[in-house]
Formats: structure tokens, sequence, C-alpha cells
């Protein structure tokens, strides 16, 4: 937990900065959902303090919530109580921290909800949601599918975790988009990978003994995609079959340069950080800020790879 | 009743309701789907079952020390990220010896808390689940890691490679569970583990050396996590920080499948395997015949609750608890 005490160690030091900074300056704190349990959020909060840092108007109190509903709530509660200027969440919870968000809103703390929204009960009492948009990322997906494959074929899913917002959405994106899109594709079944490596790769090894036609394969994200792309090559089955996922990883973009993935959609947690931390900026700064920003997602494949920085997850 | 019956008439087959359980799944499943059966699918079953299978049988000689394992899922996301990591650092040959090292120093630290300091195991392993996450966590700074050079390593042949045909996830876990069920049943050291987890005092009196044995079935379980971890990673050939996550209870569903009693002193590693075997089976057949997945949770948790009861209920002889 080294991580949580140098974020403590800098939010006191930025409380007491902020204490000697002059009137200008603005005080943002940051309530985030778990630094450290996956690369995207650890580099996540690393850029947001390098984008706090790098702009001499803002002092930021960066904490974590460690994955836990009930010390997020009561670091809102903190949060509320410094009388920070503005406070930015990424919700462990959507459901559960609408009340917290609501308290804010009530002590007049406009409320900026990163990277995975707040349940829509909560929506009333924020001021902006800034991240990626997860159906967008889904659609987009589809549309690649639709172009590797060339309007026909069988395809099966890999989903993320069950019950997840990001998981229903990208399935969600994909499926109505792909519908729409290509008709001739035949999504031949639809089953969890549990944004597992190990679990995707057994989703596919029975997806594989099932169907004796697999053209395309559709994950969640690139690391249950190189799950069941390790189980078709065990197969002796991955020639031809197209790969494609919902949010590169590094473990994506290297089979993408190898040619064994077709191409997945690029999501890097510096640009949601630093979107984060724009729109608290946009809110303070009394501008027109629509509710949902979303940040910009592009579709990466085997030939503009060369455009894109590899994952740092 | 039936299982009065039954019992009257083979007491033999009545202990075995599991594996009436087994082979009654097995025939509706084969007839729901022609697959099922089939050697490609069975092969793979059974090479999917390795990780949580290896796993099972060292949690299973825990539980018939009369103690639980909670910990071995967040210990399995260490030893795994620890092996893949220092793959690429320091080599294979040297990142194997390196992890079965540390894995057993956490089983170590499990074993003295339980054995030595006679803490409640639930809370101890349950702690450890959490403390060792947040080790994995601290040492991987939340990365994932990855063997960059996956073709061109040795270490593939755990998860990937096979001999003679037969994958050696399959091997390893055959060997292990037949090594482990000889310890268990044959020798001095496995009836001191039936006698501690079945009578804690009386094994004591009869000058068994209680703690030393506890510790010892910590011991075996970090070991079997420790193979458990070559084979994923080798799998896999990389690491998610929470790899292991729920795996604790999946290797607790096989265990109690297996009829080993919660409660200590009694239990089989044979049984274990049966129980690793079916639940693998039972997901693997619900996934062909093309049922959704609240319908696996569904039907996998019915399945061990009804495996249970026949079981208890064959032992018994009736179906419901005479001291009702």
């Amino acid at each position: 937990m080294s991580r949580r005490i140098t974020s403590l160690l800098a939010t006191s030091a930025a409380i007491a900065l902020a204490g000697a900074a002059n009137a200008d300056t603005v005080r943002i704190g940051i309530t985030q959902n778990n630094v450290g349990i996956d690369s995207y959020q650890t580099t996540y909060e690393r850029a947001f303090i390098e984008a706090a840092d790098a702009n001499d108007d803002v002092e930021v109190i960066v904490l974590d919530a460690g994955g836990d509903v009930a010390r997020q709530i009561s670091q809102m509660q903190d949060l509320i109580q410094q009388q920070v200027d503005a406070i930015i969440i990424w919700p462990t919870d959507g459901q559960a921290l609408v009340p917290a968000v609501r308290n804010a809103h009530r002590a007049g703390i406009p409320v900026v909800v990163t990277n995975s929204n707040i349940a829509e009960a909560g929506l009333e009492f924020i001021a902006a949601f800034s991240g990626p948009n997860n159906i967008q990322q889904g659609i987009y997906s589809a549309e690649m599918m639709c172009e590797a494959l060339d309007g026909e074929g069988q395809i099966v899913q890999v989903t993320g975790m069950p019950g997840y917002t990001t998981a229903i959405e990208r399935q969600q994106g994909f499926d109505d988009r792909l519908a729409e899109l290509c008709p001739d594709v035949v999504q031949l079944d639809i089953q969890p990978g549990d944004w597992n490596r190990e679990r995707a790769q057994r989703t596919m090894e029975t997806f594989l003994t099932r169907f004796d036609n697999i053209d395309g394969v559709y994950s969640g994200d690139d690391n249950m995609g190189v799950g069941a792309l390790n189980a078709a090559i065990d197969a002796g089955r991955a020639e031809g079959m197209v790969f494609i996922g919902a949010t590169n990883f590094a473990v994506g973009y290297d089979a993408m340069a190898r040619g064994e993935y077709w191409g997945s959609v690029y999501q890097s947690p510096v640009d949601d950080a630093r979107a984060a931390l724009q729109t608290a900026l946009d809110v303070l700064a009394g501008e027109d800020v629509p509710l949902l920003n979303y940040f910009d997602t592009p579709k990466i494949t085997q030939d503009n790879m060369d455009e894109f920085d590899r994952p740092v997850f | 009743m039936l299982l009065t019956r039954l019992k009257a008439g083979g007491p033999a087959i009545a202990k075995q309701g599991i594996l009436v359980a087994f082979i009654l799944f097995m025939i509706v499943f084969s007839l729901a789907s022609d697959r099922f059966l089939s050697m490609d699918n069975v092969m793979s079953v059974l090479r999917q079952s390795a990780i949580i299978g290896v796993m099972a049988l060292g949690v299973t000689v825990v539980v018939i020390g009369g103690n639980l394992d909670l910990s071995v899922g967040s210990m399995l996301s260490f030893a795994t990220v620890l092996v893949v990591d220092l793959h690429d650092k320091i080599g294979p040959e040297m990142a194997i010896p390196v992890m079965v090292f540390a894995t057993l120093c956490l089983g170590a630290i499990n074993g003295f808390l339980i054995g030595f300091l006679r803490l409640n195991s639930l809370i101890v392993t349950l702690g450890m689940l959490s403390a060792i996450q947040g080790l994995v966590l601290i040492y991987s700074g939340g990365q994932n890691v990855d063997i960059v050079d996956q073709s061109g390593t040795w270490f593939r042949f755990f998860g990937r490679g096979a001999i003679l045909g037969i994958a050696t996830p399959i091997i390893i876990f055959a060997l292990l569970a037949l090594i482990i069920h000889v310890v268990m049943s044959m020798t001095p050291f496995g009836r001191k583990v039936y006698a501690v987890g079945g009578n804690p005092t009386a094994s004591v009196f009869s000058g068994i050396p209680r703690s030393r044995v506890v510790f010892a079935t910590y011991l075996i379980s970090a070991l079997c996590v420790a193979v458990a971890a070559i084979i994923l990673g080798s799998r896999v050939m990389g690491s998610q920080n929470n790899v292991g996550q729920g795996y604790e209870l999946q290797v607790l569903a096989a265990v109690i499948l297996g009829g080993t009693s919660l409660l200590g002193g009694s239990g089989s590693i044979i049984r274990t395997v049966l129980g690793v075997l079916m639940l693998a089976f039972i997901q693997n057949g619900l996934i062909l015949m093309g049922q959704p997945y609240y319908t696996q949770w569904l039907v996998t948790w019915a399945v061990i609750i009804i495996a249970v009861w026949l079981d208890v209920a064959a032992k018994r002889g009736r179906l419901f608890s005479p001291i009702a």
C-alpha cells in the first residue's frame, strides 16, 4: 500500500500548499476507485497528478477508495468538509454513491464523475461526466468485425464480468451495430470471460469444441481476446480467424504486431485523466459543459497501429 | 425408501453418492450434446480442471486436518505474478524455485499462525486473502505482467505442452493427486492428519505433534498453489494481479462436492478429484448446450447442494435427518 501512503503524503502536502497558495488557485479533490488493482488505474492516477502539477493554478487532493464503497463515502464527506472547489469521483459503485454525490451537490460543490458513470438517479446532482463511451467502443468493434469478415460469417463473443456496466454496454453497442450493419454475420453464442484471460481461454476452448466453423471472435477487452487467441492457436484453428477486442491492451497490441490480432479500440488512461481534470476546470470556469463528455477512443488495427504508443496496461 | 434399500443392498455403492451423481450427470449431458464425450472435449475439460484441481488437492489436506484455507486464491495471484515476472528477469530455471520458496513462506505464515499459535483458520486465511492481494499489488505496482518470448521458452511445456499426446497439466494433476493420495492413505503422516482433524485433543494425548502436522498441511497447500501457478502462468503466458480472485470458492466447492467434511477428520483425495471433474464437466456441458451464464451459476450450485445432500443421505440411509 505504499502508493496509498504516497498519495496521503501528497494530500497533506497539497493541503499545506493550498493554504500558502494565492487565492486564484482552485482546489480539486479526487476519490478514485481502486488504484493499484490494474495498470489502467495506476497510470490514470500518475497522469492525473502530472496534469495537475503542470498547471500552477490547480491544487489537487488525491484519494483512493481501494474499491471500498464505505471508504469512498467517507472520503466524499472529508472532501466536503475541506470545502474543496470541485470533486472528481471514480465511483466504486454507481448506485451506492448517489447520496454522497447529492450531499456534495447540496454543499454547493460541483461533482465531476470520471471513467464509469454514476446511476441515473444521481445524474441530476453532477456537474458533468467525463470518460470513455463504452457503447461507442462496442459499435467500433462491430464495424471492424463487419469489415474484417466482408459482411458475412459466424462469430462468438466473450464478454466481461456479467453485471458490470462496462461489460453490458460494450456488448450492447456491438450487438446492436452488428445486427444493423451486417445481418449476415451470425453470433453463434455469447459467454462471459470475467475480464480474466484464463477464464476466456477456457470459454473459447469450449466454443471450439462446440462449433466447427468460427470466423471471428469479439472480446470485451484484449486481455480476454488474447486468451481466446491462445485457445485457437493451441487448437490449430487460429489461421484466418478474426480477433477483435473492445479495449486495446499491451498484449493485444503485441499480437496485432505479430499479425495474429485484427483490431481493437484504443483507450488511453492518460487521456481519461486529463479529460477529467479539464472537465472539472471547465465547470469551475463557468463554461457551458455538456453533461456527458466522452473523450475519443479511436479504432486501432494492424494498419494504423504505428500511430499509437504501446498501451501501458 | 430407495436409499434405505440401496444401503441395505450395497453399502459400498451407497457410500459413493458423489460417484453415482457424477455418472448420472455425465449421462444426461452426453444425451444433450453429442460432442460432450468426444475425446477432444474430455481432454480439454481435463486440462481446464487441472489448475483448480491441483489447488483442491492441497486444500483437501488442510480441511481433513480440521482447518480451512481461503487464502489460496490470492496466493495463486501472488505465485503466478511472481513466476511470470521473474521469468523474463532471471530466466525460468531460477524463477520457478524462487516462486516456490516465496509461496511456501506464505504457507508457513498460515501454518505458524494456525498450527503453533492456534488461531482460528477461517480468520487467519481470510485475512491472508486480503493481505496477499495487497502484497501482489505492491510488488507489481498494478501492472499486468507478460512473458515476451512466448514460443521460445521451455516454460511453455507446463501449460501448453504434452507427453504422448496427453496435455502436461493433466499429467501434473494426475501425478500430484496420486502422490498426495498415497501420502494421505498409506503413510503415518496421513493418519496423523486424519487424527488431528478428527479429534485434536485425543490426537495430542496420543502423542501426535498437532502443531507440526497442521503446519505441514499448510505447506502442502502452498506447494499445490505453486504448482497451479506454474501451470497457469505457462498456459496464459502472463498474469493479472487478481488472476486467482474467486478461485478459493471454486476450490472449496470442489472439496465439499467431493464429500470432505468441513469439520475435519474425514475425506479423500480421490473424491476431491471427482468433485473437481464434476464441476468442470458441468460448466463445460452447460456451455456446450448453449446455456447462458446465469443458468450455469444456478445449476452448478444446485448440483453441489443436491450432491452433498445425496451423499449425507446415503451415509445415514435416509433422505431427511432422523433428528428433525
